[in-house]
């Protein structure tokens, strides 16, 4: 039994549903919707705008045009990731597997690494058009330098962004076993508790809020966007924790649990 | 090899709990080539529990399970050693046979060949690309069987495999299951399908409430546990009939199932 062996068969696995190409879809079109969608909206209610929001807008119009897409193509990320696992356990798919390949955990890593290769991919290849889209949209009252340090990491960011949250996701799937409640896990983790976050008092929520994994999306952002208290590098390093986490829980429980 | 000499399967003095309740209670046999091996019980006996540990899906509370003198998991080429059809279902509904088959053999490294192989002789290859989901019962079996004789495997291990299959597929099964033993493969075919065993098995493991009762020749367990008189009046060829009557009578205390 060879990675390489592996990697080939999880990638027919992972081509051959239609689901895949569902969930795919669904990432692209999300992405590059909300990328186009906030921007426009926001530029058409400029006159309207207060100044606070005006300057946000100015500071970070990176984030502003690459944040929106990943916030949304996540979702697509999420459910895709779970289905990858914890549908080989609800329909019994895992026996087969596990009998061809008694090595239960280098399974798991060529699932993750050929998930989070396609990820990476689609978040990049979503991300460089949302660029071009989004530096055009706001261009009356914005300027994107598109070959700076910045934009360069938040392209690369996306496709980071997304695979390790699809990563992140595999594994509360390999967890959790049972696909919906691995879906309303993995979407709790990424949405409700930012959301409810934000209701404690004074910065607490704000910190709280950070330091979730969703809080990585601060790679697409200039870096000064007056609402994110974590640099890049440091949201990065939180969403990386998190799923080096979740992976090695999931690590374990395959190696421990019957199948 | 380097443990030839190792029986091709072996249980020895296996042992499984779930919760306080023991399903495979201190189970030793061996399985050899060359012949088919029945492995017989009533529902609930430990039968599918047994084989799931021989296959590592498992692991025992004290005891071995081993493959040539090895656990499974510990095996270098485990789909050219052992193929197995399970119980239960082990594939994707959404997902085409023979794309679940060609996921298996190249996970395992072996050639995409081997997939139209399979399907062709379990007759699978017209519907080789249609979701699997849509399958009848007995197409799933076929399926699994597929997948079980993937790897060219030199042990085959087929639990309750004529499960939903028309008379034609259980004669499929049966010819297949003589014939890979005739090719001097290990075949250990689980049922509690009397009169079918009693056509495919040359020896029988018998096991009732998690304890192996019997482990010897058919012809033998016949003998042994059917009304002498009964025996004495039955021609040699309508021997294999009484199957179920020595089969009811070894394990008639045993078939009782725990309250849930």
């Amino acid at each position: 039994m060879s990675m390489t062996h592996l990697l080939r068969g999880e990638r027919t696995k992972f081509a051959s549903l239609r689901s895949t190409w569902w969930c795919l879809g669904a990432l692209t079109v999300l992405g590059l919707g909300f990328n186009a969608l906030v921007p426009a909206l926001l530029v058409g209610g400029w006159n309207t705008m207060d100044p606070a929001t005006r300057e946000q807008f100015r500071t970070d119009t990176l984030g502003l045009v690459l944040q929106p897409g990943a916030q949304w193509a996540q979702v697509a990320a999420c459910v895709l990731g779970v289905l990858l696992l914890a549908s080989e356990f609800s329909t019994g798919t895992i026996r087969s597997t596990v009998l061809a390949t008694p090595r239960r955990t280098p399974v798991l890593a060529a699932k993750a690494a050929v998930f989070a290769g396609v990820l990476f991919a689609f978040g990049v290849l979503i991300a460089i058009p949302s660029l071009l889209v989004g530096s055009a949209l706001v261009s009356a009252h914005a300027t994107i330098a598109l070959g700076s340090v910045a934009s360069v990491r938040a392209v690369l960011g996306f496709g980071v962004y997304l695979a390790l949250t699809g990563v992140l996701a595999l594994s509360v799937g390999a967890l959790v076993r049972h696909t919906a409640g691995a879906v309303a896990t993995i979407l709790a983790l990424q949405f409700v508790l930012p959301a409810v976050s934000q209701l404690l008092p004074g910065s607490v929520g704000q910190h709280v809020a950070q330091a979730l994994p969703a809080s990585a999306n601060v790679m697409l952002g200039s870096g000064h966007g007056s609402s994110s208290v974590y640099s890049p590098l440091q949201g990065l390093l939180i969403l990386l924790a998190w799923t080096a986490v979740a992976y090695a829980a999931a690590h374990l429980s395959l190696e421990k649990r019957d199948v | 090899m380097r443990t030839t000499d190792a029986p091709a399967l072996e249980a020895r003095g296996l042992t499984r709990r779930y919760g306080g309740r023991t399903v495979v209670d201190d189970v030793s046999f061996q399985v050899v080539p060359g012949r088919v091996t029945g492995f017989l019980g009533p529902n609930g006996a430990g039968k599918s529990t047994t084989l799931r540990l021989l296959l590592g899906l498992e692991r025992p509370d004290s005891g071995e399970a081993l493959v040539f003198g090895r656990p499974y998991a510990e095996l270098e080429a485990p789909l050219a050693t052992v193929g197995a059809l399970l119980e239960a279902r082990s594939f994707h509904p959404g997902r085409s046979a023979r794309n679940h088959l060609l996921a298996l053999a190249r996970s395992a490294g072996l050639p995409d060949a081997r997939v139209e192989h399979v399907l062709a002789q379990v007759g699978l290859a017209e519907a080789a690309d249609r979701r699997a989901g849509g399958f009848s019962l007995g197409m799933g079996q076929r399926l699994g069987i597929a997948a079980a004789l993937l790897g060219d495997p030199r042990v085959v291990v087929l639990d309750e495999p004529v499960n939903g299959l028309d008379p034609e597929g259980i004669l499929w099964v049966r010819t297949l299951a003589r014939r890979l033993a005739a090719e001097g493969r290990t075949v250990l075919i689980s049922s509690h399908l009397m009169n079918e065993m009693a056509l495919t098995a040359d020896h029988l493991l018998v096991i009732g409430r998690g304890r192996l009762l019997a482990d010897c020749s058919t012809a033998e367990f016949i003998e042994r546990h059917t009304d002498p008189e009964v025996y004495a009046a039955t021609p040699a060829v309508a021997r294999p009939a009484l199957l179920e009557e020595a089969f009811l009578r070894l394990t008639s205390d045993s078939a009782q199932y725990t309250a849930a």
